[in-house]
């Protein structure tokens, strides 16, 4: 009997934890630029924020949490698309093109979308992005013409603490991303 | 006084002293807006405004109906995002939001104990805003109960031809 209460407690405990970290997850910006103006900026949004907000807002591209993307083909390419043949695609490296000054690398790998850009050129540039897949698959959750930005801040809140976005060169860097602190240092 | 002219005084006097003290207490629950402009200049204005949140409600309401009703139309299709921004933010651990450092000025924007707290340092002066985040919500649903000026305009014709 105790051995069952105690288990019965150890699950709602458990279940309580994952469901408060849950709720409690921020999105950071940092953007330290290192030249004449030496600036810092530091953004924490609460992505329970962002879930409570990106419904209330009704306007003509962006309506119940959901951005239409019909219009805009970003320069003729189909986002929707290509983000789709990556999520069904196995976990391999899709595209790498090494050249003189610049490196990129396009990937799957345990279960994220990779974009690696190093670029040598002029001033010296490296670029990390890292899309988990469970967000590309709630920002496709929605309708064909259509981007679901509730569903996936939905997704990154249910994820563990990930970096995004990271961008350095020689005067700044960016960093972006989701964990439960919020405070961004 | 006769008795009966007493207790009716009496029963006043605790409405009136009820009524006080509840109005007390929502002012107190609200807090207040404040705002701080200190210049850093010698001879240079310092400025310090208080004002209870419960006031901003009220202005809004003795505000010039018009002028408001146009201010509530340009806002409209934000308010419910603003409400539910105050409301969620409410709900928020205290923490800096928004931080900009650099060698001349720096800004902090957090949410400070159910307050919004704007903060600005730069070599003129230093500048502090707080403003409660139940009044913006308040404010926002008072907005957004407004009938929008097009509409008061054609229900104003509708009255007047009805007459």
């Amino acid at each position: 009997m105790m051995k069952k209460a105690l288990l019965t407690a150890a699950v709602v405990l458990t279940v309580g934890t994952w469901a408060l970290a849950a709720e409690n997850r921020w999105l950071h910006v940092k953007v330290e630029d290192g030249g004449e103006k030496a600036e810092i900026v530091r953004v924490n949004l609460p992505l329970s924020l962002a879930e409570k907000v990106l419904p209330a807002i009704h306007t003509k591209e962006l309506n119940e949490g959901r951005v239409k993307v019909s219009e805009a083909k970003f320069k003729d390419v189909d986002l929707r698309a290509i983000l789709e043949a990556l999520r069904t695609a196995p976990e391999n490296e899709f595209v790498t093109v090494e050249s003189e000054h610049q490196n990129v690398r396009v990937a799957k790998s345990a279960g994220n979308l990779l974009v690696k850009v190093r670029n040598e050129k002029g001033k010296a540039e490296n670029v990390e992005v890292t899309v988990p897949f469970t967000v590309v698959d709630a920002l496709l959750s929605g309708g064909k013409d259509e981007l679901d930005l509730l569903a996936a801040v939905r997704a990154l809140g249910a994820l563990g603490d990930t970096v995004l976005v990271t961008v350095n060169d020689e005067h700044s860097k960016v960093r972006i991303w989701v964990d439960s602190r919020n405070t961004a240092d | 006084m006769p008795a009966s002219a007493a207790a009716v005084a009496g029963g006043v006097g605790t409405v009136l002293l009820g009524a006080a003290l509840a109005g007390g207490a929502l002012i107190y629950d609200m807090g207040g807006v404040w705002v701080s402009v200190k210049a850093k200049k010698p001879g240079g204005d310092n400025i310090r405004l208080v004002v209870p949140a419960a006031a901003g409600p009220v202005a809004l309401w003795l505000a010039p109906k018009k002028n408001i009703r146009e201010a509530a139309k340009e806002a409209r299709p934000w308010l419910p995002a603003i409400k539910a921004a105050a409301e969620e933010l409410g709900n928020c651990p205290d923490g800096p939001l928004v931080e900009v450092t650099n060698p001349h000025e720096k800004v902090l924007i957090a949410k400070q104990g159910g307050a919004l707290v704007i903060d600005v340092d730069n070599p003129n002066e230093t500048v502090h805003v707080s403003v409660p985040l139940k009044m913006v919500g308040i404010i926002a649903a008072q907005l957004e109960a407004m009938p929008d000026a097009e509409a008061a305009h054609g229900n104003a014709v509708e009255a007047s031809e009805s007459w």
